[in-house]
């Protein structure tokens, strides 16, 4: 019998070779322009009302720069992301703004979306862990925060892409969801 | 052998053993040294609610070491901060090591001030809700609910304008620091900087704990890699060390170069090493018997106590050269005798003066007093009691050096006789007058620092890079009840707020910002019921959430539209630490609050501060910078309307016995110590109380010089004693005018010029 333990291992090896992908491969098969504009349609899922709130706009980005974020419907707002703040405006009056030095956990989020929109791999990796698959073009990558900062908010986060990312659904705690489609690229 | 008229074995011995039992018991009680500033200051002078606030706000900084780690690499910074905190946990003398922030902490935070979240809001939201905005808060709701962000959770029930969140978010810290992974990261550096903050329990004075602490300290400096270093740390104990180090390097530099010398001269006169240990042994029994028993009456000794009080009681080297000289001439059983009366006139003199300084509400000045009265009567005994026998076998012989300093000594021209001397003393005596009376005292808190001047910096810089509010400069808010501090700390911070908008501050923590008045807490309460009122409604219709969820979110807030924060709740909510000095004392009668300051603040901030506290009972503007600078003024107007009054005090009492000839004793310390003050005006920009301290030993030696020199006639070996005493006390104290330590160097100047000064003009006034 002492031979088949060792066969049955071999059998499973290969499989988790394939289940798991690194950020690196990630890196490779994933394009991210430096810049890049689209549309965007979001759905949140509220669990306490069960509920869903669904919201549409533009976005651009200049990578490692800045995001644009602009609601367009139901209610208008622009949201500006740099590495160190994030902004809210509605017309020209700023709602709020949040910035890295003095709230550093509600902008540690902020960082980590900029990060999943302009697919910065190697941030990801310093809050995450990630499985998932590719397949030529396509890919599906699942991350579980490793960061605790991160975990109190997110249980995790997919993303699915062909080239460029075509979706991000953010897993919250409390059961809330919200699933974001990126498309229109120009 | 017969005995001695005036002493017997058995007191001699009586009195050694007494000595010998107060070192022990002050010994086995364990010595302790103290250089805190806040010691000196009078007790009667403070409110005890300030000095209590004072005291607080002082703790921070004494029962603390503040390290920060900087190094290009973030992770092996990270990596050695771990290693570091852990490795220093492990020591027993600290109570707490502070290094990282566990998520449960931030989230526990979360959890316990939730409930609150309608009483306790964000000032920038009450200002909206103030201004009947409500619109504009649904706005910034529905932003952030369409939104990508995070909405945290499952609020949309109960919070769903999302007061909460921006209470969290607007949550400042009281330092410039964020927390990075859970580990205490520094802001706006250049470099990646970590800190850590070890508490302790013990005494920062103590050697002992500075030596452990400073030596984990290194060691595990010597386990860093070599991009991370500790590149800023402050405490009072590192102040205390260094303070403790440089006396330490002092004395084994000027000390010793003392020391040499005073060996030197001694040999040189006696020409036998014998006088030179009876010289010192009674003022070492004065120095170690003095200090045993201060110790034992005030609990502990204050550095500059021991400094200032062995300085006056090496004046005691009179009694031991006066004798040593005369025992020259005379037998053993002969030199008591004749030598008694001065000895006793001297003494008599010396602790009169020092002994008024008791009387003084310092207490610093009372255990200098202390100290030196015992010190120099323990001398004074062990001279009496013991250089009889210890000198009984010695054979008598003349000195030459005797005779050669008697003839030099009177070819000094004499003031009776010579007109042009007069004239010579008079002219200068009046421009020093007159530049006395012109000059500026120095009061400067600066005087009393015994930290080098890097260490200063090092403290300062990290100050700055942390935004460590001022703890010397406060607000002190007084009333009956906590309640009611509270409200006037919200009715105070409208003005402080403007203050802010003018710049003329940059920030100030109070607890009312954390903690509002139950007062406050309704209004708000009422705000956001009327933000509810007017806006759920069109809120959750444009979400278009169902009917149920409009009506929960009602009863929701109306179950808890009743939680209000109090002060046992908010005491155990994690983070509220470091606010919890901010309140200083509830008795039933009083409580106070404090308000404290970040950053330097100007001239005009000062005044400013100090006109707002004047318009509203029951605050108060702290300075403690001013208050020590004050203090120290009114010391040096103690100590100089103090010397004076002993100048008329032993004028008056050597009259009794010498008549007119009293002037002979009197005039030269007077003259000397006008002369050296006008001196110390020109070049020390002021005088400041540690010279006023240093003339008191001008008088004393001064005064001996005077009185041996009238009992004995001016007899050589008289002249050539008091000589002697004047330059050892140069050699020993004249030296400390080369120490780095302000203090030291002040007092060191000042008995150099005095002393010199005494020496040149006592022959003047002598009759031959």
């Amino acid at each position: 019998m002492k031979w088949f333990f060792p066969g049955l291992i071999a059998l499973i090896i290969p499989l988790a070779v394939s289940a798991g992908i690194s950020f690196t491969q990630l890196a490779k098969i994933s394009t991210t322009p430096d810049q890049l504009k689209g549309t965007f349609s979001q759905e949140k899922y509220l669990k306490a009302l069960d509920a869903e709130l669904i919201s549409t706009g533009v976005f651009s980005y200049q990578r490692g720069k800045s995001i644009r974020w602009e609601i367009l419907k139901p209610v208008q707002n622009e949201l500006v992301m740099t590495p160190a703040t994030i902004t809210s405006k509605q017309g020209d009056g700023e709602l709020w703004q949040i910035d890295v030095e003095s709230t550093p956990e509600s902008a540690a989020l902020g960082q980590i979306f900029f990060s999943l929109v302009t697919a910065d791999w190697d941030i990801l990796s310093n809050h995450f862990e990630v499985t998932g698959e590719i397949d030529g073009q396509l890919w599906h990558a699942v991350l579980v925060p490793t960061d605790q900062t991160v975990e109190q908010a997110f249980s995790r986060i997919e993303l699915t892409g062909e080239n460029l990312l075509q979706q991000i659904i953010l897993h919250e705690n409390g059961g809330n969801r919200t699933t974001i489609r990126l498309d229109n690229w120009h | 052998m017969k005995e001695n008229n005036f002493t017997t074995k058995p007191v001699a011995i009586g009195w050694l053993l007494i000595v010998a039992m107060v070192i022990l018991i002050a010994f086995w009680q364990g010595p302790k040294f103290d250089s805190s500033i806040l010691s000196l200051l009078p007790e009667s002078d403070q409110q005890p609610l300030v000095e209590q606030a004072i005291k607080q706000m002082s703790e921070d900084f004494s029962g603390r070491l503040v390290l920060m780690l900087s190094g290009k690499n973030e992770q092996e910074v990270r990596t050695t901060v771990t290693s570091m905190a852990q490795n220093l946990s492990l020591l027993t003398e600290l109570s707490k090591v502070f290094w990282r922030v566990e998520e449960a902490e931030t989230s526990g935070l979360h959890k316990a001030l939730f409930p609150y979240r309608y009483s306790v809001i964000d000032s920038s939201v009450r200002e909206i809700l103030l201004n009947g905005e409500f619109q504009r808060l649904n706005d910034r709701a529905l932003m952030r609910l369409f939104g990508p962000l995070s909405t945290g959770g499952d609020s949309i029930l109960e919070d769903p304008f999302g007061l909460f969140f921006d209470l969290m978010i607007n949550r400042s810290s009281e330092l410039n620091l964020q927390v990075s992974n859970s580990l205490l990261k520094v802001k706006n550096t250049e470099i990646p900087s970590y800190l850590i903050v070890l508490s302790f329990d013990g005494d920062p004075f103590s050697a002992g704990l500075q030596r452990k602490l400073l030596g984990a300290i290194e060691a595990q400096q010597e386990l860093m890699p070599a991009s991370v270093s500790i590149s800023g740390i402050s405490g009072l104990l590192l102040h205390a060390a260094a303070g403790a180090n440089q006396a330490k390097s002092e004395i084994s530099t000027i000390g010793l170069g003392s020391l040499a010398g005073i060996i030197f001269l001694m040999l040189f006169v006696f020409r036998r090493v014998k006088p030179l240990v009876l010289l010192l042994f009674p003022v070492a029994v004065g120095c170690i018997f003095a200090s045993a028993m201060t110790l034992l009456i005030f609990g502990r000794v204050h550095l500059v106590t021991f400094a200032f009080g062995a300085g006056l009681v090496g004046v005691s080297i009179d009694y031991a050269l006066h004798f040593l000289c005369e025992r020259q001439v005379s037998t053993a059983r002969q030199v008591l005798h004749k030598i008694l009366p001065g000895l006793l006139l001297g003494l008599f003199s010396s602790v009169m003066a020092y002994a008024a300084q008791a009387l003084t509400p310092f207490p610093g000045l009372r255990q200098m007093a202390t100290f030196s009265v015992l010190g120099l009567c323990a001398s004074w005994l062990t001279v009496v009691l013991w250089f009889p026998l210890m000198t009984v076998a010695d054979s008598q012989r003349q000195l030459a050096v005797a005779e050669k300093l008697d003839r030099f000594r009177r070819k000094f021209p004499k003031l009776e006789t010579n007109r042009v001397l007069l004239l010579l003393l008079l002219v200068p005596l009046g421009l020093a007058l007159q530049s006395i009376w012109n000059s500026n005292a120095q009061d400067d808190i600066r005087l009393l620092q015994t930290s080098p001047a890097s260490i200063m910096q090092q403290e300062q810089s990290l100050h700055r890079i942390l935004g460590i509010s001022s703890s010397s400069r406060f607000l002190l808010i007084s009333a009956n009840t906590l309640e009611a501090c509270l409200q006037k700390e919200e009715q105070l911070i409208t003005t402080l707020d403007k203050l802010i908008t003018e710049g003329e501050i940059s920030g100030f923590q109070a607890l009312s910002s954390s903690l509002p008045s139950l007062r406050r807490q309704a209004e708000n309460i009422e705000l956001v019921q009327e933000l509810y009122d007017n806006q759920l409604v069109s809120f959750y219709s444009l979400i278009k959430a169902p009917q149920s969820g409009l009506s929960s979110a009602v009863s929701i807030r109306e179950n808890t539209e009743n939680n209000l924060l109090t002060l046992d709740t908010w005491g155990v909510l994690p983070g509220s630490d470091g606010l919890k000095n901010h309140l200083v004392r509830q008795s039933d009668l009083v409580t106070a609050t404090v308000i404290r300051f970040s950053g330097e603040l100007s001239n005009s901030t000062w005044h400013k501060l100090q006109a707002i506290s004047e318009t509203m009972s029951g605050v108060t503007f702290v300075d403690q910078v001013q208050n020590v600078s004050g203090l120290l003024g009114k010391y040096r107007v103690q100590i100089g309307t103090w010397v004076i009054a002993a100048y008329f005090f032993v004028f008056f009492v050597l009259l009794l016995r010498y008549k007119k000839q009293v002037w002979r004793i009197v005039m030269p310390p007077l003259l000397a110590s006008v002369f050296t003050l006008a001196i110390l005006v020109q070049f020390e920009q002021g005088v400041n109380l540690f010279h006023l301290m240093a003339l008191i030993l001008v008088l004393g030696i001064g005064l001996d010089m005077g009185i041996f020199l009238m009992e004995t006639e001016e007899a050589p070996h008289t002249w050539l004693a008091v000589s002697l005493s004047a330059s050892t006390s140069l050699l020993a104290f004249g030296l400390l005018a080369l120490s780095d330590t302000p203090v030291l160097h002040h007092f060191g100047l000042t008995v150099a010029c005095g002393l010199t000064l005494v020496w040149l003009l006592v022959p003047m006034m002598r009759q031959n």
